[in-house]
């Protein structure tokens, strides 16, 4: 245990450094203010629930980025949660605290797309700025909800990416591909389908509740012709529980999931692909001491808490910034200097600068191959 | 036809479970005319306790005792806490308002429902908790005809579920209990004017039906693997679709109706789409309504004017 302690507070120093290193702009250091630079951020996400794996991740990278940041840039920021369990109605819910809440200045979070889609208009009104570390439906950055950001890509990359290594490089002449009735997953499969159509693939199309866990007569229908069987979903159990089926029945159809059931120990089944918004962060050794401190004081982590990281540290930044400039952070100011934002290097191992409708810049997806220990194995390129 | 005996097969493991949770729905109503809503809880808190039995035993990848012994011991385990816990509902939420109108113990029921899911989620948490059934039954195991593949787990849940029926129907027409649960059920004062242990006869109702509600949710645990306080929800809906389809307050009504469910699930995930599974399934519970309003074999009930 002490060994532990010592560890995560060696990182945290080493990070400290890293972090006046690579901060990107130095402006941003609010150390010169005469009072200090006080702000709350709120933080929305799956924190229990099926996803909660997810949710505590990205809580966990939040609370790394705050700590960091608040020593870097000398600010005092705290973050309160929201528990919005990956369902809009709690995300309401929870964004209507917060939007109520004056101290609040911006949003991390929501994680799933269905969730940014239903309290986008309540941060609208509220002038709240929030960024999503996970949501990646097209449909969020139409220009139509000016206070969103994300730091990952969006579905309009991934899936035609992850069709074409499907189309390229498993050669399926059948697939089946199944959405899960929300936003996340019919936007991925509207993207998906008519490119696997004009590659000449025959595509069979159905749709389950996320709340359904037989897939038995589901799996009936993967004829042997059926070589892959996509699956754009938000609950890795289910996926996992679609591989036993298969399993049982004998089928020898391949499961390609998208970031969404990106989960190694939830879904392990030997041989599936699953892509990533996130990339493995220990592989970069810039990352070195923040992903030892995250190992430290939480265990293993996947690629849905380094995201949230990058988001949580464009809005300390922002805040940072507006205090240096003798300002007191408010949602306005804090909203403008997220838009201005522009970090040359950051967790994620490339740039940070939104377009104008809060898109990040040259967004790309990671693919992974399971292997039968269940480890997720990045596929180069 | 190789595919439609396989969706066949799917439709009748997944009908044996609605069905025993059916007849928990049917025998309460036919006993005290209360639609116990809070009955696909019991399914969940059934499934919990075959988690915990298998936690218990070292885990699924490293079971301490053999796994035959261990499966009896999650049903009977499952089959007793879950009735009792059916029968202090009943002593403590329902036997109060056995007198009331009905909108009362019906909410309560509704209330009872929430307090069962909440009080797992206090408990046990929000993440799924998963049986992993492949790691001691195995998935090669089973009976393969042509391209037909009927597993383990499977044949497990039709054997068991039909035990438990065939059960049932010999309990309530050939032993003395079966023959005050008619009693009760037919006219509960005359019943108890004929010196019929009323109070009991309900409790015992209620502990057999919650208890059929317990083995089923450790079939669905076995077969679906995961385990959430909603798991009920759904299980539930679909158990009331099939009592009313097959008449509520009759059992062989309530197996036939969770049968015809899950079949006519299975079939429409087939041969139509998954997309409109649920929509085919309910509209099929109002043709049936419909065409028989007391349902497939209920008997409609004759009123004095």
């Amino acid at each position: 245990m002490k060994g532990s302690v010592i560890a995560a507070a060696a990182a945290l120093g080493a990070l400290a450094v890293a972090g006046c290193g690579s901060s990107s702009s130095s402006t941003n250091s609010a150390g010169g203010a005469t009072k200090p630079c006080v702000a709350s951020v709120g933080m929305e996400g799956p924190l229990t629930g099926p996803v909660a794996v997810l949710g505590q991740e990205q809580l966990h990278f939040a609370q790394l980025a705050v700590l960091k940041d608040n020593l870097v840039n000398k600010t005092k920021i705290s973050i309160v949660q929201g528990d919005t369990q990956l369902d809009p109605k709690q995300a309401t819910t929870v964004t209507q605290q917060f939007t109520s809440n004056s101290k609040i200045v911006a949003v991390v979070g929501p994680a799933g797309s269905q969730e940014v889609l239903a309290v986008a208009p309540l941060m609208s009104r509220a002038g709240l700025a929030f960024i999503s570390g996970s949501a990646t439906a097209a449909a969020l950055t139409t220009g139509k909800y000016p206070t969103f950001f994300r730091t990952v890509s969006k579905d309009s990359v991934q899936g035609p990416q992850d069709a074409n290594y499907i189309i390229n490089n498993l050669h399926p002449k059948a697939l089946m591909i199944i959405d899960d009735q929300e936003a996340y997953s019919t936007g991925l499969v509207s993207a998906m389908v008519p490119i696997f159509k004009t590659a000449g693939i025959k595509v069979d199309h159905e749709s389950v509740s996320q709340k359904l866990t037989d897939f038995s007569s589901l799996v009936a229908k993967v004829t042997p012709a059926t070589t892959v069987v996509v699956l754009p979903w938000q609950v890795a159990s289910n996926a996992q529980q679609f591989g036993r089926n298969l399993a049982q029945q004998h089928k020898k159809a391949v499961i390609f999931g998208t970031d969404g059931l990106f989960s190694p120990g939830t879904f392990s089944i030997n041989g599936s692909y699953v892509s990533s918004f996130g990339p493995d962060i220990t592989a970069i050794p810039a990352d070195a001491a923040i992903a030892a401190l995250a190992k430290t004081k939480y265990g293993n982590f996947g690629t849905f808490g380094p995201p949230v990281f990058a988001a949580q540290h464009v809005v300390d930044e922002a805040i940072a910034s507006v205090c240096k400039s003798g300002q007191t952070p408010s949602r306005a100011n804090v909203l403008a200097a997220i838009k201005n934002t522009n970090e040359a290097t950051t967790i994620l191992g490339k740039p940070i600068k939104f377009t104008s409708t809060g898109d990040v810049v040259n967004g790309k997806f990671f693919l992974f191959k399971i292997d039968s220990t269940g480890k997720y194995q990045l596929i180069p390129g | 036809m190789a595919f439609f005996f396989q969706e066949l097969v799917n439709g009748i493991t997944t009908g044996a479970l609605y069905s025993l949770v059916a007849l928990g729905f049917s025998m309460v109503y036919g006993i005290l005319k209360l639609l116990n809503f809070a009955h696909g809880d019991l399914y969940m808190v059934g499934a919990y306790v075959g988690f915990f039995v298998i936690q218990w035993f070292g885990g699924p990848s490293a079971l301490t005792i053999p796994v035959p012994l261990l499966l009896l011991i999650m049903f009977v385990l499952a089959a007793g806490l879950v009735g009792g816990l059916g029968v202090a509902i009943e002593r403590f939420a329902y036997r109060p308002l056995r007198d009331a109108p009905r909108i009362a113990p019906l909410i309560t029921a509704i209330g009872i429902s929430f307090f069962l899911e909440n009080a797992a989620l206090l408990l046990f948490g929000a993440q799924f908790r998963v049986y992993n059934t492949a790691e001691f039954i195995s998935l090669s195991s089973g009976i393969q005809i042509g391209s037909v593949t009927i597993d383990s787990v499977q044949i497990l849940v039709l054997v068991l579920g039909l035990i438990c029926m065939v059960g049932l129907r010999e309990l309530v027409n050939r032993t003395k209990l079966g023959k005050q649960m008619r009693a009760v059920a037919a006219d509960r004062e005359a019943a108890e004017m004929m010196g019929i242990n009323v109070n009991f006869t309900i409790a015992a109702t209620f502990f057999l039906g919650s208890a059929l509600a317990g083995v089923a949710g450790v079939m669905g645990g076995l077969l679906f693997n995961q385990v959430t306080p909603t798991i009920g929800f759904i299980v539930g809906l679909k158990a009331f679709t099939a009592a009313v389809v097959g008449g509520i307050g009759s059992l062989p009504g309530a197996m036939l109706g969770g049968l015809l469910i899950g079949v006519a699930e299975s079939m429409i995930t087939g041969y139509i789409s998954s997309t409109y599974t649920n929509l085919f399934v309910f509209a099929l519970l109002i043709v049936v309504m419909l065409v028989r309003p007391s349902g497939l074999l209920g008997r409609a009930q004759l009123q004095k004017v």
